[in-house]
């Protein structure tokens, strides 16, 4: 998944080994990771190093809707579902992505590189309709400034919008 | 000296240019609070609390004195502090605001609960979709240990020890209910606890544990820095201080506001200062209050009315974490209140059956209200279903799940009747 098991080792030192801490340290992981998810292997070392059981581990894994176990799309476009957003224009987004990538919702495109799906709040409602990838919250979006966003992603950067 | 319309939690966030610089805090009263209250007699900061009557800012409004009075007289060596920053009501934004531009008056308000209690460590659980926050609040957290406000001997008081942990959510609006978030701490699936148990008796690893919400936490200082009285009167009867509101919908200027409680509501949607009316042109026609858990109001039984917590109540509305979505008219309630059961149907944790299967029935039975394929009697066992999952369900989320769905039942029943199936006439003779 693209960290070595030093770079993921240093993540888990850098929480102190806290078990405590354990969400954070899968936070960490998957978002340094190219692929963006927790693969078996890295459930298996961090368990270890936290001291916890592998069952215990993936109980977190699947409760918890930002940690992923499957890789993900190189942008994963979540956008908010919340009411305040989907009635100040968030419901154009899904549309409007599913004519841009020809994918439907969930679905990741066939060169990899883009999936979208819905996610509740992020607690930029003032902002709405939202997209965020990974920390990045791109706000106030209107059908132009999202065919702009893809187009920058695919030359692999994208404009503060 | 404090005076009302005077920004009191929202000062620095618009003033401070390093938001995690303890000398520039300090330039704005930073840590004035904390300086009082080691002046202090215990009992007298728990009395001031209980003059200020500051209600939990997380939405349950509960009066913090009372809670920090509780935790007070709880036994045990070992107490905790946990500040719960797990904002994941739709609408609301503000903990948001507090922590990366004022993370220094929230860890004020943590250390000075660390004081009172004698507590050794303190928790900040904040929601995994604030990651880049906690990266702020780390570095005010550094900042603060290295001028002496955490760590070992805090300003200078031999055994006065005291840490504060950031700890992650990851995407979970369950964990916002206060034990749940304990079980998340414990690096535990974040399902709540049956309680009793209050958690001021048997809360983190058992232990009695204090959970209070960011913008109370903020409040703190202030409470003992201007005295209880004078935050008192910020407020109302019912409640002293000021709230933070979260405006977003169809009104011209979304955003964070500070108003004093007891500002008109009118005041609140139409002037300038704050939401400026309609952003559509079209009549605005309802109000969701205090996030998806919240109740809703009908705009045109609105016009009087106080934004406090007694004028909310009055209108059987209520605060809740300050969240104000406004709807215009060309919202279809049902069709809203679908959206929020789709919410509460994703976010049920499961742990008990008439919540994780009573989100979904409601969410399917207000579907068909939406397609007008209501058949007759479906009225009926929507009201069912929403007393059952609220009287059932073993958390606030459940039991919360029907206050948007009674108000809208209430306000708008010709909308759940347009959604009933037109009558099947009775086919007389044959088919052919
Ligand atoms: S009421 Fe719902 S969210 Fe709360 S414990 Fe029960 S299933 Fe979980
Ligand atoms: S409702 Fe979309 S970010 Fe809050």
């Amino acid at each position: 998944m693209g960290l070595s098991l030093k770079e993921k080792e240093a993540i888990i030192f850098e929480n102190d080994s806290d078990p405590q801490r354990i969400l954070n340290i899968f936070l960490d992981i998957q978002f340094a990771s190219e692929e963006g998810y927790i693969d078996e292997e890295t459930a298996k070392l961090v368990g270890s190093h936290l001291g916890l059981s592998e069952a215990r581990v993936y109980e977190l894994l699947s409760f918890y809707a930002i940690l992923k176990t499957e890789p993900q799309a190189k942008y994963v476009l979540k956008i908010c579902n919340s009411t305040p957003c989907l009635y100040t224009g968030g419901d154009m987004l899904a549309e409007v992505l599913e004519t841009i990538l020809e994918v439907p919702i969930d679905q990741a495109t066939p060169d990899g590189l883009f999936m979208y799906h819905s996610i509740p709040c992020i607690g930029a409602c003032d902002q709405g309709p939202v997209i965020k990838i990974k920390d990045t919250v791109f706000s106030d979006l209107t059908e132009e400034k999202v065919y702009q966003l893809i187009d920058d992603l695919r030359n692999g950067c994208y404009l503060e919008l | 000296m404090i005076k009302r319309n005077q920004p009191v939690l929202l000062e620095r966030v618009n003033k401070m240019e390093h938001a995690t610089d303890v000398a520039e805090y300090e330039r704005y009263q930073g840590f004035e609070g904390l300086k009082k209250a080691i002046e202090m007699d215990k009992e007298t900061i728990l009395d001031e609390l209980d003059i200020a009557h500051l209600r939990g800012r997380g939405g349950a409004a509960f009066p913090l004195g009372k809670k920090w009075r509780h935790l007070y007289g709880s036994k045990g060596d070992t107490k905790y502090i946990v500040c719960n920053a797990d904002e994941g009501e739709p609408g609301t934004f503000k903990d948001k605001a507090l922590l990366a531009h004022d993370p220094l008056s929230v860890i004020e308000g943590m250390v000075i609960a660390g004081y009172l209690f004698s507590a050794k460590a303190g928790y900040i659980y904040m929601r995994g979709e604030y990651r880049r926050i906690q990266k702020v609040f780390q570095e005010a957290l550094d900042h603060a240990e290295a001028a002496g406000f955490l760590g070992d001997n805090i300003l200078g008081i031999e055994g006065f020890d005291y840490k504060i942990t950031i700890i992650s959510g990851a995407g979970a609006y369950v964990c916002g209910e206060n034990s749940a978030l304990l079980n998340s701490i414990e690096g535990k699936t974040g399902r709540p606890r049956v309680k009793p148990p209050h958690l001021a008796d048997v809360g983190l690893y058992l232990k009695p544990t204090l959970v209070n919400n960011v913008e109370s936490f903020a409040g703190i200082p202030v409470i003992l820095r201007e005295g209880g009285q004078a935050y008192r009167d910020l407020g109302t009867e019912d409640g002293g201080g000021t709230k933070l509101i979260c405006l977003s919908g169809h009104v011209k200027n979304r955003g964070l506001y500070e108003v004093n409680l007891g500002t008109p509501l009118h005041e609140i949607i139409y002037s300038d200062e704050y939401g400026g009316g309609s952003s559509t042109g079209n009549p605005l026609k309802f109000i969701h209050f205090g996030g998806q858990s919240g109740p809703i109001g009908a705009v045109k039984n609105l016009d009087d009315c106080i934004y406090s917590y007694e004028g909310l109540w009055e209108k059987n509305l209520s605060i809740g974490s300050g969240a104000i979505v406004v709807m215009d008219d060309q919202v279809s309630i049902v069709d809203y209140l679908v959206q929020v059961a789709v919410f509460f149907a994703h976010e049920s944790c499961g742990k008990c059956t008439p919540c994780r299967l009573g989100t979904t029935r409601i969410l399917e039975l207000l579907t068909k209200f939406n397609k007008k394929q209501a058949e007759s009697g479906d009225l009926e066992r929507l009201e069912h279903m929403l007393t059952h999952v609220t009287n059932l369900s073993a958390c606030g989320l459940g039991q919360s799940v029907a206050n948007p769905m009674r108000s809208g039942l209430d306000y708008f029943p010709e909308e759940f009747e347009a959604g009933l199936k037109e009558a099947a006439v009775p086919v007389k003779g044959g088919l052919w």
